[in-house]
């Protein structure tokens, strides 16, 4: 059975299509521009003919880019950070999450209070630094990822999946002799691989995108991810930060080599996004319904 | 059961951060103290610039010529000012500091840095042949020296009006000698055009036209007593000025938000005439017009004469880095012999510029890069620099401008016009630093471009300048103006 569309209905479905088909133009448009300017010949940029299309094609940019030791270098920085970042904080946010879901945890309520409190209050930029600094992380590669690496609104999400499981498995495990370890590696975490596969993803992107960190606690070249490059790039050949500074003036990055360096550092989680982007969404009502 | 996998986990977290601990625990900056062969590793602070420090030739070229192993940090390209406080307050160990004018003021005053007079007065006979008398002035606080002043490429000017002048030969034009002809240039290529004729940016408001009126440099000298230009009276008429051009659609409408970019991307396109033109982006925007429009060409107008038939350019030649040891360093005595080996008059020719018949060579009693050996091993040198040899520098640095005909072009043309002027140092140049100008000058500066654009821009009548020069003076400008005098009145006997 067909319902039939009234004037008004479709009406208000064109303009509907009309308004979001604008709203994503305005976030699309950005980048196709940028696309073409890394395509595109200096003089053109400069000029600000390049609209949608390159004007003066090459790709010496590119070229440029990937033969440039200090962008391949974050970017190697990056992927291990995503991937060391993610599986370290997958697995101690796991393991946090476990115990505190177990009601017959002693203190589990103050346990649960400490975390949130954290989530909710910190120390602030300037103790959290001196806190680095005397445990030896500043300038060092796993400052990038360890203080990050129990997530309590992540460990949350978990710890109330882990809840809506049934307790008959755990406890019939518990029958035939397991242990609290081998219950949760054996029954509970291969029932949780939705919840897992989404937490894992947050941890990735968090990692990738980041760039803070990075910014307060790297100066060290060698450690610098991606997200930082780009942006001492951008900065650097800005006009506030070249004022007064011949010197750094005469040695300019070219803005169709900016660009191609954008668009170099967007791809690999450009390519990863749409495949994942169902896990986003499901990911957050994982675990908020208890059945 | 229950007990030992808690015990487990808390264990293997443990073991984790430890590891982690550990790792770091040779912190780079530490030094390795004195590896038995005496010189120790040292290490410097230098500002943002987009390479890797540690990996350009330049470092390698300074532990030769040394025997100094330096592991170089960079400040943050963004925030570097707090990055820097928060790394001075937790006494992380560098042994010499490279420095804006405003970080130096705000360590030397908090007691950070080392002051220098003895250490230079035992080790430093090169630093002492290499800078001069004036340069002191600047890094001494109460009769002490806390840096090594670092001044730039001597007397040089950056920026002049150039103007399509293939449209100026189209339309019969001459160029303009006073605001007054340029106004009427600007007012025949409008209508000839029907664009825009000036653009401009929000970052260089003045230079030669301000210098036409009279406003030549931040502090200036009015019969023996220093003004700063917000008090200046010709500041109104500049002012009404570019207004006038303003409101009429001589000067362009976006040009308190523009960048530099932008405005040479509205020259380049064809959509202004005229711009005041950075010989540094000469080379690229005149490449890029000439893309667009194979038959034009640029002319530089000469700088604009004011009322009293004389042009007028305003220089500053003030210390623009600081090199600083930090009262942390346990090297000092070392950190200075580096710096003084870095001074020796071969070694540093060899650092800027490199060897003769490699890097550059001399044509005329001017250096000339060689390329792309001199890319290739010195496009960074200036980065490393601590501190140069004054007498020689300026000459030794245009090689750098020489490694592009149109870049060159431009600077010497520049220069050379300029020359032809009335070239006036800010007499601040040589000030030492002063707590009242230190403390307030950024703020200032900023309250004054604000304001300066609102009146071009129209957005406040010129009549209400008054009332804010009160207000410029009550946040500072008036004890800024007061202890800058008193400094001026010490040295004019």
């Amino acid at each position: 059975m067909t319902v039939k569309t009234s004037f008004s209905e479709k009406l208000f479905n064109f303009c509907n299509y009309l308004f979001f088909i604008l709203v994503g133009l305005t976030t699309l448009l950005p980048f196709v521009n940028l696309i073409a300017k890394s395509f595109s010949s200096e003089a053109a940029v400069i000029s600000g003919k390049v609209n949608l299309l390159p004007i003066g094609f090459q790709t010496g940019t590119y070229m440029y880019v990937l033969k440039d030791s200090m962008f391949l270098n974050s970017l190697k920085n990056s992927i291990l950070l995503a991937i060391v970042g993610t599986a370290l904080g997958l697995f101690l946010t796991t393991i946090t999450a476990y115990p505190l879901s177990r009601v017959q945890l002693r203190g589990r309520k103050w346990f649960l209070l400490m975390f949130i409190f954290t989530m909710l209050f910190s120390g602030g930029l300037i103790p959290t630094y001196l806190l680095m600094q005397n445990i030896g992380l500043v300038n060092q590669f796993p400052v990038l990822f360890l203080p990050a690496a129990i997530n309590v609104f992540n460990m949350l999400i978990i710890k109330n999946y882990f809840e809506g499981l049934p307790d008959g498995l755990e406890e019939s495990a518990k029958l035939d002799g397991a242990s609290n370890i081998r219950v949760l590696f054996s029954i509970v975490l291969p029932l949780s691989l939705p919840v897992l596969a989404t937490i894992a993803l947050f941890f990735a992107v968090a990692f990738w995108n980041d760039y803070f960190t990075s910014m307060i606690y790297i100066t060290n070249q060698d450690f610098k991810p991606l997200q930082l490059y780009l942006k001492e790039l951008l900065v650097s050949s800005s006009s506030e930060f070249l004022k007064d500074n011949v010197d750094a003036a005469l040695n300019t990055t070219p803005q169709s080599i900016q660009a191609a360096s954008i668009l170099l550092a967007t791809l690999p989680i450009l390519m990863v996004y749409p495949f994942l982007q169902k896990y986003f969404v499901k990911g957050v009502l994982v675990g908020s319904v208890k059945g | 059961m229950k007990k030992g996998s808690w015990l487990a986990i808390v264990l293997v977290l443990a073991i984790a951060l430890a590891a982690c601990g550990n790792n770091s625990a040779p912190a780079p900056g530490s030094g390795s103290g004195g590896d038995g062969e005496g010189n120790p590793n040292l290490t410097m602070l230098m500002q943002y610039s987009l390479f890797d420090p540690n990996a350009d030739p330049v470092a390698k070229n300074i532990e030769e010529a040394t025997g100094y192993k330096v592991t170089y940090e960079m400040l943050p390209a963004e925030s570097s000012d707090e990055k820097l406080n928060l790394m001075v307050a937790n006494k992380q160990n560098f042994d010499i500091m490279k420095l804006g004018s405003a970080q130096f003021y705000k360590l030397a005053t908090a007691g950070a840095l080392e002051p220098l007079n003895d250490l230079i007065d035992s080790q430093g006979p090169n630093i002492k042949a290499a800078i001069k008398e004036d340069s002191w002035e600047s890094v001494t606080i109460d009769g002490k020296i806390y840096a090594i002043p670092e001044t730039g490429s001597g007397i040089s000017v950056g920026e002049e009006l150039v103007v399509r002048q293939d449209w100026m030969d189209e339309l019969g034009l001459k160029h303009p000698t006073t605001p007054d002809e340029l106004y009427e240039v600007l007012k025949a290529i409008k209508k000839a055009k029907n664009i825009v004729p000036l653009t401009g940016t929000k970052d260089s408001i003045y230079g030669d036209i301000a210098a036409a009126f009279g406003v030549l440099n931040d502090w200036n000298d009015v019969d023996g007593k220093l003004l700063h230009k917000a008090e200046l009276p010709q500041m109104k008429e500049f002012l009404t000025y570019m207004n006038k051009l303003y409101s009429e659609g001589l000067l362009d409408s976006e040009m308190p938000i523009n960048t530099s970019a932008k405005a040479i991307e509205k020259f380049s396109s064809g959509n202004a005439a005229m711009i005041k033109l950075a010989w540094w982006s000469a080379s690229s925007g005149e490449a890029a017009l000439v893309k667009n429009f194979p038959e034009a060409k640029i002319g530089i107008i000469p700088y604009l004469v004011g009322k009293d038939g004389k042009s007028s350019i305003g220089v500053n030649l003030a210390t623009t880095w600081f090199i600083a040891i930090p009262k942390i360093s346990k090297h000092k005595e070392h950190a200075i012999k580096l710096l003084d080996t870095k001074l020796k008059k071969d070694i540093f020719i060899k650092l800027a510029i490199g060897e003769e018949g490699v890097h550059h060579e001399v044509k005329d009693g001017k250096y000339y890069p060689i390329l792309p050996k001199f890319n290739d091993d010195l496009t960074n040198a200036s980065s490393y620099m601590t501190g140069v040899n004054e007498y020689d520098y300026p000459a030794y640095w245009q090689a750098r401008v020489r490694k592009d005909p149109v870049l060159q072009s431009y600077y010497e043309a520049f220069q050379e016009n300029a020359a032809k002027g009335n070239i006036v140092v800010d007499p601040m140049s040589i000030a030492p630093p002063i707590d009242a100008v230190s403390k307030n000058k950024q703020k200032l500066t900023k309250l004054l471009d604000d304001t300066v654009l609102m009146y071009i821009a129209g957005a406040q009548s010129i009549d209400s300048y008054d009332t804010f020069l009160t207000q410029w003076m009550a946040e500072g400008g008036a004890e800024s103006v007061k202890e800058a005098n008193e400094w001026y009145q010490t040295i004019s006997k």
